[in-house]
């Protein structure tokens, strides 16, 4: 059996009363991909602000690995290996596609220690650019990036960092379905390189990635299973009722 | 290196060329005051760096301007004639002996109650060190807790205003120490080795200016290091550059202290060639005058900033010599700084950059740092 990458032991927080998310655990093999759905409001981007440290938990435990990382501050979370991707498309925007990449790029964060000159990763940077297509683009200001392309930016940041777990919240929010399309190309590029834990919405974009399915529902674990068990899992389909249904 | 760099570096390398030619054509008194407006250059430097390239508004650098000037000016008091009255060959400033308790012995140790203070200030070199110390490790201390804390925007600016303020409280109720506000003067000359640096000569100017020179382009280097980079990035976007495994207060802080450091090296030039360090220093106008120049010049150009404040004082400097005309010029002055923060936010560097892209016609537009856009949804986002 595959080594735990990522284990998540009654993770909760409590926004003075309001449990937003509430004794979750998880356990997230390593190199696995795995889609979180859930309402909104169901705690999904929560449950992500608690594993990358942007939010303190009231309760439980995260480890990475072997690591305890609950609560850490989140650039000691990020430098232990684990990467995020916000809901709302966050790159440098007054710099360059390319210098963005190569700001990720640096593996030693320390101040004194960039006192040099010259990023080196250039391969590195120049494979990113390919990969998320946006080598034509990589001498343009990423205020002038399309969404989708800032959204892809965003993705090339977090494969250049090179983390062990990659946290993408709604990578697809706001494209179009061509758009959509080659996100689940990179995506399922990087399946196999990374342990990856998707929120999402979009059940065309999550039967092209997940193998596995974890639903939440009022900050509480409802489900998991394969793409299927969840499709037909009727405890899901009345937890849905209501909103639109997962279709 | 692209054209935009080289252009870039042929700029600054003309600007130092130039002020290295001023001896050839000024007096001494001009020269005096050239040298005095570098220094002001030096403080744009500084303005710059935390604002245009950090996004920190400090709108209390003349905190560190005095710290440094006061350092070097104890220094410098010390080795005035003026200190060494009455025979002694010991020095005490002379406003100790006015205001000596009688009967008090005229020691440096003992005279007031924290003159022992300067002792160590008997050594230009612990004045000189000190005024580079003390303003760095004001900032180390100020950015830890501050940028730790993750207070940001105005209320930094708010913080280093109240701060700046504070202090020039208590230098001027510490008369007994500092001489209050009437501040230290009848200074002595700055010294290296035996030469002695009279305000009112060549090489004086030639020390300023030789020191802006290297401020400017160590500045300029410091921002084109990968930590300089870094630095833009997190101005971009805080919590981005967090979780890509950045430090942020530790990016932010080491630029505030770097910015301390450079206006308290113009503070102990300013006393060089003015002879005097005052609390008018860490006035609030001052403070907020050095924004300006980093403004106009523009913010996010080291040397544009640097420029700004230069040529402000220069024709501040004519335009006041006219008679009735030197309270129309501060308005005047207030009405640029309007009128560049609305229509140049990049100043007239950022004016000069744009004539000169366009001039080398890239196809691309190029990444400079403009201003910090306050752009909700990425700051918010979750
Ligand atoms: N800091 C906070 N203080 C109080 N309540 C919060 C806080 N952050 C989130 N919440 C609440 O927690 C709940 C879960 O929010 P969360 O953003 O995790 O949902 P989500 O599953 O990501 O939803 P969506 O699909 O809309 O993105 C929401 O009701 C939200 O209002
Ligand atoms: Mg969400």
């Amino acid at each position: 059996m595959a080594q735990a990458a990522l284990t998540i032991d009654g993770l909760g927080v409590d926004f003075e009363g309001f449990k937003a998310v509430n004794g979750v655990s998880l356990i997230i093999e390593e190199g696995e991909l795995r889609v979180l759905l859930g309402a909104n409001g169901a705690g999904k981007t929560t449950l992500m602000d608690l594993i990358s440290g942007k939010t303190k938990s009231t309760e439980g435990r995260v480890f990475l690995h072997d690591t305890n990382i609950t609560n850490w501050e989140e650039h000691r979370i990020a430098r232990a290996g684990i990467g995020r991707k916000f809901q709302i498309p966050s790159v440098f925007k007054e710099l360059t596609v390319r210098r963005n990449l190569e700001v990720a790029s640096c593996k030693n964060p320390g101040v004194f220690a960039n006192l040099g000159f010259g990023f080196p990763a250039k391969a590195k940077v120049d494979e990113v650019l390919e990969l998320i297509g946006l080598a034509d683009e990589a001498n343009r200001v990423a205020a002038y990036l399309s969404h989708g392309q800032t959204q892809w930016l965003e993705l090339g940041l977090l494969i250049t960092q090179d983390p062990k777990i990659i946290l993408l919240d709604e990578p697809t929010a706001g494209m179009t379905q061509a758009e959509t399309h080659k996100t689940s190309l990179i995506v399922n590029n990087l399946r196999g390189r990374h342990t990856i834990i998707v929120v999402e919405h979009d059940m065309a974009f999550v039967r092209e990635i997940a193998e596995r399915i974890t639903v939440l529902h009022l900050g509480q674990v409802l489900a998991e299973g394969s793409v299927t068990d969840i499709e037909t899992n009727p405890k899901v389909k009345e937890a849905y009722l209501g909103s639109k249904g997962i279709s | 290196m692209s054209s935009q760099r080289r252009i870039d570096w042929a700029i600054y390398a003309g600007f130092v060329i130039l002020i290295m030619l001023v001896p050839l054509v000024m007096d001494p008194f001009w020269l005096n005051r050239i040298a005095k407006y570098l220094v002001f250059g030096m403080l744009g430097i500084a303005v710059a760096l935390s604002w245009g390239y950090a996004g920190i508004l400090n709108l209390g650098q003349g905190l560190f301007f005095g710290a440094g000037a006061y350092m070097l000016a104890m220094s410098l008091k010390l080795a005035s004639a003026t200190s060494l009255q009455q025979g002694s060959d010991r020095p005490v400033p002379d406003f100790m002996l006015w205001n000596a308790e009688p009967g008090a012995k005229t020691e440096l140790c003992c005279i007031t109650k924290a003159s022992f203070l300067w002792l160590p200030f008997q050594s230009q070199w612990f004045g000189f060190a000190m005024g580079l110390i003390l303003p760095v490790l004001m900032a180390v201390v100020v950015g830890l807790i501050v940028f730790r804390k993750r207070i940001s925007g105005v209320f930094v600016s708010i913080i280093m205003l109240a701060l700046v303020l504070l202090v020039r409280l208590v230098m001027i109720d510490a008369q007994p120490v500092t001489n209050g506000f009437n501040g230290l003067t009848d200074l002595g000359w700055f010294k290296i080795g035996d030469f002695e640096f009279d305000p009112y000569i060549v090489p004086t100017y030639y020390l300023i200016a030789g020191s802006l020179s290297v401020v400017l382009l160590a500045a300029r280097l410091l921002i084109d290091t990968r930590a300089g980079v870094i630095l833009q990035a997190v101005r971009n976007d805080e919590n981005r550059a967090r979780y890509l495994g950045f430090d942020v207060p530790a990016y932010q802080t080491f630029f505030f202290a770097v910015s301390a450091a450079i206006a308290g090296f113009a503070g102990m030039l300013y006393v060089i060639v003015s002879e005097f360090a005052s609390p008018t220093f860490m006035d609030l106008s001052f403070s907020i005058t050095m924004v300006v120049w980093a403004a106009v010049g523009g913010r996010a150009s080291i040397l544009g900033a640097c420029i700004g404040a230069i040529a402000i004082n220069m024709i501040s400097a004519t335009v006041s010599e006219t008679e009735g005309f030197a309270e129309a010029w501060k308005a005047i002055i207030g009405l640029i700084f309007v009128l560049v923060v609305l229509y140049l936010p990049r100043g007239i560097a950022g004016l000069a950059h744009d004539l000169i892209d366009r001039v080398v016609a890239r196809k691309t537009p190029r990444a400079s740092p403009v201003l910090r856009v306050h752009d909700a949804t990425s700051q918010l986002a979750e």
